[in-house]
C-alpha cells in the first residue's frame, strides 16, 4: 500500500528533481508489480469473478416449471428457501454433515500427521507421499470403491456376516453413515496435508521441556503437543469442512437419494428441474454459509495464535 | 568422602551396535551446591552426558545416582530436575507467568502457592514486571531468564543447562554469565552445565569435566584445569599453549606443598631449562607447557637467565596485548606482552624469550611424546 | 490510489467482457459451412451410455456407409434435460441440428421455440410415422418407444413379478432400489400408484403418498448407482424400476441374472421424439439424417440392438424381438402421463417425494 501512496512531506526542503526521481521509481515499480499481477488476475476475474456475477445475477431472475428463465430481478428465489422449513433443515444438515466429516477427518487424520510431522526417518518424504496418494485417484473412483466396500453384498458386511456378528447386512450405504465413512476417508489427504504444515509450532525440545518439569505423556500431550496442534487441526477441520459441505459426488452416489444437501439439491434443480435462477440462490446460500465459519475460523485462529 | 549429590558410574551411551560409543563408561561426582561444567568440543559426549542425567535419554550401561537412590531407569518426569535447553523451549501458548507455574501446576502445588513462587521466581531473574507477556514478544536474554525461572521454581534437585548462553550475543552472554552464576550461589543449586566455550566454564564452574570422545579427560577446579592440565588435550582446548617435547633430567628441589618438583629438562634445539611437575619424572620424556602469557619477552638482551634468542615472524594486536610469534631454531612459540605506547615490534625484529621455571609445567600423561622422543 | 486499481478494474472488465460478447457472436451461421442434403455434418445431442453405443453400431455407422460425406457429432448427455439446458444455452446461435430426448422435454423445447416443424416433403418417412406418434402441432415425431417396467433379480424370482405391489412386500425390505423424481421412472410409479389407489392423479395424489410412505423404509436406494440395474445385477437390491428397453439389454448382458417385465397393473411410457433444432446450422444434412432415423431398416435395427420399439408402421421385427419390445399395439395396459400435465407436476411431485416420501 504504502509504495503506491504519495510520499510523506520530506522534512528537510529537497531539491525538486530529486522528489521527481522518487516517483518516477515509484511509478515504474507500481507498473511492474501491475504486470507481475495481470496474468494471475485476468485468470480469476475469467473464471471466478464473472462466473461468480452471473451467478449472482442469475440467483435474482424467475424459473419456470418447464425450465424458462425469465430474466428480471426478483428476490422470489431467496424468499422460497429461506421460508420454507424444508430448505432450512437442508441447510442444517449440510452444515451438520460439514462438521461430523469434518471432525471425524481430523480424528482419523491427526494421529497420521502428528506421526509425519515429528518422523526423523530418512523415509518422511516417502511416508508423507504415501499419505496423500490417494488424492492421485478420483473421488469418483474412490466413491465407487466405497459403494462396493460397503454395498449389502460388501466387503464389510460379507465379513461381518461371515464371522457370524450380525444376521442381517447392516446399512451401510445410500445414507448419510455411507456418505459420512466416504467423505472423511476422500478429505485425509488434505486434512494430513493441512495438518502437517500446521505444526509448525511443534517441537521436540517442547514435549522435553514440559517432560523435565514433571509433565506425564499423557500431560505432556494434552497440555504441550495438543495446544500447538490446535492451529493445524483447524485448518484441516474448516478445509475438510468447505469441501464436504460444496462436494456433491459423494452424497450424491453414497447418499442414494436420501441425503439431500445444498450441493444435490443444486444439482436437482439445475440438470433435473433446470430451474436455473433457484439453483443459482441455493449456491448463494452455500456461499454465505462458507463466509461464516471462515470468519468464525479467522476469529479462532487469531485467538489461539495470540 | 562427604557424600555426593550426583554421582555418575560407568555411564555409556552407544547409539548403535559398532558404533563407537558417545559416552564411554564416564564416572563423575558432583557436590551439593557445585556448578560443575561439561566442556568439550561438538561430538565429545557432553550434551548426551546431560540429557542421560535429565532422563531424556536411556543410557546403555551404567548408572546414575542422585542423593544416594539410583534413578538410571527413573522417567524424566519422575526426576525433579530442572532443566534450560539451548533453544529455551518456552512454551509459545503460554505468557511468562503461564511457563514458570507450568512446573508447580505439575506438582499439584496450591494456586495461591504457585503465584507466590512464580513471582520470586520472576523477581529473582529480574522480571517480575513481565508476567503477562507472551513469550515470543521477549528479547533472547528475557527468554533466558524465564527458562532459568522456570527451570528453578520447582527447586531442583539437580538445574541442568544445555548451552544456555550459546543463542546470546556476546555482550549478553557476559552478563548472563554473571547472573546465572549469582542465582545459582543464592539457591545453592547443584548445576550441570554443558557448554563448549572455556571462558564461560572457567568463570562460572566449581568444577570442570573436560570432555573428549566420550571420555572425561579432566575433572577439577578451574585453576587445576588450566595450571595443572592433566592431558595435552586439555591443555590445548583450555586456553593457549606452547608445548615442547623435554627430556627430564634430575629433580632441583620441591617445587611447593603439592608435592611438585623443580627439574632441569632438555628440549632439542633450545638446551636446557628449569621446569616444574608431579614428583618422581626424572629420566623420563614428557611433555612441557608453557601458556604464551607466562613467556617473558624483551626486545633486547636482558639480563635475566640465559634468554632465548629468536626472530618475531608474526605479531597481532588486541587492544590489550599483544601477541607475539617467535621464531627460535625449528620452533616457533607464542608469546604474549602487555601493548606499550611506543613503538610497536615488528616482524622481522630479534626477540629474547624467558620464563620462570614455575610457569613451565611438565604434563604427567607421557601420552605421544615418549613416542615421537624415541622415533 | 483506491480509485485507480477501481479504473483499471473496469477497463479490464470492459476488455474481457468485449472478448466475451466476441467469442459468442463468433459462432453466427456461415452459408459455406452449411453443407447440402448428402454432404457436411450433422450435431447430434442424445443420450449417453448403453444407448449412444447401440445407437452409433445401429444406426449410425449405417447411416454413415449410406452417405459417406456426412458426418455425424454426437454430443452425449446423461438425461433429456441435460440436453435441454444445452439447447437453452446455444439457444441464440445453435450449434446442435438434432436432438434425441424425452418427449415431456422435447415438447418443453418446442414450447420455448427451441425446435423446427418438420414437414413429410422435407422427410419422406414421416408417411410411415402414425398419427399417434406425430406431434399434434408438426414438430418432431416420436422416433422410439420404451416403458417404465419392473426390474427383478432371477434368483429371487424365478418367474417374473406380476404386480407392482410386489414393491411392498415386507420380504423385500431393504432389496428395493426407486429411481425418485425428478427421474420419469419415479414421476412413473407415482402416476402407477395413485392409479391403483383409485385416484385421478391429475387431481391430487394423496393416496399415492401415502402408499408410497409405506414403500420408503424398505427403499435401499433413491439414486440407484451406477444404476438401476447394476443395482440388481451386483445383488444390492433384488427389485427396483428400470426402463423396459435397457433392463432387456442387462438382462442379455448379465446372462439372465436380471429380468424385466411390465406388471398387470400397467405402466407409462416412455418416449423419445427426434427434433430438428431451430435455425439448425446444418439443416439439410439434418433432415437427412432424421428421415434415415425414421426408415424401418434404422428402426429394425435400434429394436433389435437395445429393444426399442419402432415408431414406423413398415418396421417388422423378428417374433423374440417383438416379444421383448413394449407393445403398442393396446395389448399393455398403460397409464396415460400426458407431456402437458407432467411439466406442471415435475416440480411438485420432485418437492413431495423429498419432503414426505423419502426417508432418511
Amino acid at each position: 500500500m504504502t509504495l503506491l501512496e504519495a510520499p510523506a512531506a520530506p522534512e528537510r526542503p529537497r531539491a525538486k528533481n530529486e522528489g521527481q526521481l522518487e516517483r518516477a521509481t515509484e511509478r515504474r515499480n507500481r507498473r511492474t508489480y501491475l504486470a507481475l499481477l495481470l496474468p494471475g488476475l485476468l485468470g480469476l476475474l475469467v473464471s471466478f469473478v464473472f462466473p461468480l456475477a452471473y451467478m449472482v445475477r442469475m440467483s435474482f431472475n424467475q424459473g419456470s416449471p418447464d425450465g424458462v428463465i425469465v430474466e428480471t430481478f426478483t428476490l422470489d428465489t431467496y424468499i422460497q428457501p429461506l421460508t420454507d422449513p424444508y430448505y432450512w433443515k437442508v441447510t442444517l444438515d449440510t452444515f451438520q454433515m460439514g462438521v461430523t466429516v469434518g471432525v471425524l477427518c481430523v480424528l482419523v487424520s491427526y494421529p497420521v500427521a502428528l506421526f509425519l510431522a515429528r518422523s526423523t526417518s530418512k523415509y518422511r518424504g516417502l511416508l508423507i507421499a504415501i499419505a496423500i496418494a490417494p488424492l492421485l485417484t478420483s473421488a469418483v473412483v474412490r466413491t465407487y470403491g466405497w459403494m462396493v466396500i460397503l454395498g449389502t453384498n460388501g466387503l464389510v458386511n460379507s465379513s461381518l456376516t461371515g464371522l457370524g456378528l450380525i444376521d442381517t447386512p447392516l446399512k451401510l450405504t445410500n445414507n448419510m453413515a455411507g456418505v459420512t465413512i466416504g467423505l472423511v476417508e476422500i478429505f485425509m489427504p488434505y486434512a494430513i496435508l493441512a495438518m502437517i504444515s500446521g505444526f509448525g509450532r511443534l517441537s521436540p525440545q517442547l514435549e522435553e521441556a514440559a517432560g523435565s518439569l514433571g509433565a506425564s505423556k499423557f500431560k505432556v500431550f494434552t497440555r504441550v503437543t495438543l495446544p500447538l496442534c490446535l492451529p493445524g487441526l483447524l485448518t484441516a477441520f474448516l478445509l475438510v469442512f468447505v469441501l464436504s459441505i460444496s462436494t456433491f459426488i459423494t452424497p450424491r452416489l453414497l447418499g442414494g437419494g436420501s441425503v439431500q444437501v445444498l450441493a444435490t439439491e443444486i444439482y436437482d434443480q439445475t440438470t433435473g428441474l433446470l430451474n436455473w435462477p433457484f439453483a443459482a440462490a441455493l449456491s448463494v446460500i452455500l456461499l454465505v454459509l462458507f463466509g461464516l465459519i471462515i470468519a468464525v475460523y479467522q476469529r479462532l485462529t487469531r485467538k489461539i495464535g495470540g | 568422602m562427604t557424600e555426593s549429590k550426583l554421582s555418575i558410574v560407568d555411564l555409556t551411551k552407544r547409539y548403535a551396535a559398532g558404533l563407537e560409543p558417545a559416552v564411554d563408561r564416564l564416572n563423575m561426582e558432583v557436590e551439593e551446591g557445585h556448578l560443575v561444567a561439561l566442556l568439550g568440543p561438538s561430538g565429545c559426549g557432553k550434551t548426551t552426558t546431560l540429557r542421560m542425567v535429565a532422563g531424556l535419554m536411556d543410557p546403555t550401561a551404567g548408572s546414575i545416582v542422585v542423593d544416594g537412590k539410583e534413578i538410571t531407569h527413573t522417567p524424566v518426569n519422575k526426576r525433579g530436575m530442572g532443566m534450560v535447553f539451548q533453544s529455551y523451549a518456552l512454551f509459545p501458548h503460554m505468557n511468562v507467568e503461564q511457563n514458570v507455574a507450568f512446573g508447580l501446576e505439575m506438582r499439584q502445588v496450591p494456586k495461591a502457592q504457585q503465584k507466590a513462587r512464580v513471582a520470586a521466581a520472576l523477581d529473582m531473574v529480574q522480571l517480575g514486571h513481565l508476567g503477562k507477556r507472551q513469550t515470543k514478544e521477549l528479547s533472547g536474554g528475557q527468554q533466558q531468564r524465564i527458562a532459568l525461572a522456570r527451570a528453578l521454581v520447582v527447586e531442583p534437585t539437580l538445574l541442568l543447562l544445555d548451552e544456555p548462553l550459546s543463542n546470546l550475543d556476546a555482550k549478553l552472554r557476559e552478563t548472563m554469565r554473571t547472573e546465572i552464576r549469582s542465582i545459582q550461589q543464592r539457591t545453592r543449586a547443584t548445576t550441570l552445565f554443558v557448554t563448549h566455550d572455556q571462558d564461560e566454564a572457567l568463570d562460572m564452574a566449581d568444577r570442570i569435566a573436560v570432555m573428549n570422545g566420550g571420555l572425561i579427560e579432566q575433572f577439577g577446579s578451574p585453576t587445576e584445569v588450566y595450571e595443572r592440565p592433566r592431558t595435552h588435550f586439555v591443555a590445548n582446548f583450555i586456553g593457549q599453549a606452547n608445548f615442547l617435547d623435554a627430556r627430564v633430567g634430575a629433580e632441583t628441589g620441591r617445587a611447593n606443598l603439592a608435592g611438585e618438583s623443580y627439574y632441569r629438562v632438555e628440549v632439542e634445539g633450545l638446551g636446557q631449562f628449569g621446569a616444574v611437575g608431579s614428583a618422581g619424572l626424572a629420566g623420563t620424556t614428557h611433555e612441557l607447557v608453557i601458556r604464551p602469557h607466562r613467556l617473558g619477552v624483551s626486545l633486547a638482551p636482558g639480563p635475566g637467565p640465559a634468554p632465548l634468542a629468536g626472530t618475531i615472524e608474526r605479531v597481532s594486536y588486541t587492544g590489550d596485548a599483544l601477541a607475539v610469534a617467535v621464531r627460535v631454531g625449528e620452533k616457533l612459540l607464542q608469546a604474549q606482552m602487555p601493548t606499550i605506547s611506543g613503538d610497536l615490534p615488528r616482524v622481522g625484529d630479534a626477540a629474547y624469550l624467558s620464563w620462570a621455571p614455575e610457569d613451565a609445567y611438565l604434563l604427567p600423561a607421557p601420552g605421544a611424546v615418549a613416542e615421537r622422543l624415541a622415533a | 490510489m483506491r480509485a485507480t486499481i477501481k479504473r483499471k478494474m473496469a477497463a479490464v472488465a470492459a476488455l474481457s467482457a468485449a472478448m466475451l460478447a466476441m467469442s459468442g457472436c463468433g459462432g453466427s451461421s456461415d452459408a459455406a459451412k452449411a453443407g447440402s442434403a448428402t454432404s457436411g455434418e450433422v450435431n447430434l445431442i442424445a443420450y449417453s451410455g448403453v444407448w449412444q453405443d447401440q445407437y452409433n453400431a445401429a444406426v449410425i455407422e449405417p447411416f454413415k456407409a449410406k452417405y459417406p460425406d456426412i458426418k455425424i457429432n454426437y454430443a452425449s448427455k446423461r438425461s433429456s434435460a441435460e440436453m435441454l439446458s444445452a439447447l437453452q444455452g446455444q439457444k441464440n446461435s445453435p450449434t446442435t441440428d438434432v436432438a434425441i430426448m424425452d418427449n415431456s422435454v422435447s415438447t418443453t423445447g418446442n414450447k420455448q421455440g427451441l425446435f423446427e416443424k418438420v414437414t413429410p416433403d422435407a422427410i419422406p418417412n414421416l408417411a410411415n410415422v402414425p398419427e399417434k406418434f406425430r406431434d399434434k402441432d408438426g414438430y418432431g415425431p416420436v422416433a422410439m418407444l420404451d416403458a417404465v417396467g419392473l426390474v427383478y433379480d432371477t434368483a429371487t424370482f424365478p418367474k417374473a413379478p406380476d404386480s407392482w405391489n410386489v414393491l411392498w412386500d415386507p420380504a423385500y425390505a431393504g432389496k428395493i432400489n426407486v429411481n425418485a423424481p425428478p427421474s420419469l421412472l419415479g414421476l412413473s410409479l407415482t402416476a402407477i400408484t395413485s392409479k391403483m389407489q383409485g385416484e385421478d392423479y391429475t387431481k391430487g395424489i394423496d393416496g399415492a403418498v401415502a402408499r408410497l410412505k409405506e414403500l420408503a423404509p424398505s427403499v435401499q436406494t433413491f439414486a440407484p448407482n451406477p444404476d438401476e440395474y447394476q443395482n440388481v445385477i451386483t445383488g444390492q437390491t433384488v427389485l427396483g424400476l428400470g426402463q423396459n428397453a435397457r433392463g432387456q439389454f442387462y438382462s442379455d448382458q448379465s446372462n439372465k441374472k436380471m429380468g424385466v417385465t411390465f406388471p398387470k397393473e400397467g405402466t407409462v411410457y416412455q418416449i423419445n421424439t427426434v427434433n430438428l433444432v431451430k435455425d439448425a446450422p446444418h439443416s439439410a444434412a439434418a433432415t437427412t439424417f432424421i428421415n434415415y432415423a425414421l426408415s424401418a431398416e434404422a428402426q429394425t435395427a435400434f429394436a433389435k440392438a437395445l429393444f426399442y420399439a419402432p415408431s414406423v408402421t413398415n418396421a417388422h421385427l423378428p417374433a423374440d424381438v417383438k416379444a421383448r419390445v413394449v407393445p403398442t399395439d393396446g395389448s399393455l395396459n398403460i397409464v396415460p402421463l400426458d407431456v402437458d400435465f407432467l411439466s406442471s407436476a415435475r416440480d411438485k411431485w420432485t418437492d413431495t417425494w423429498k419432503r414426505q416420501i423419502i426417508t432418511k
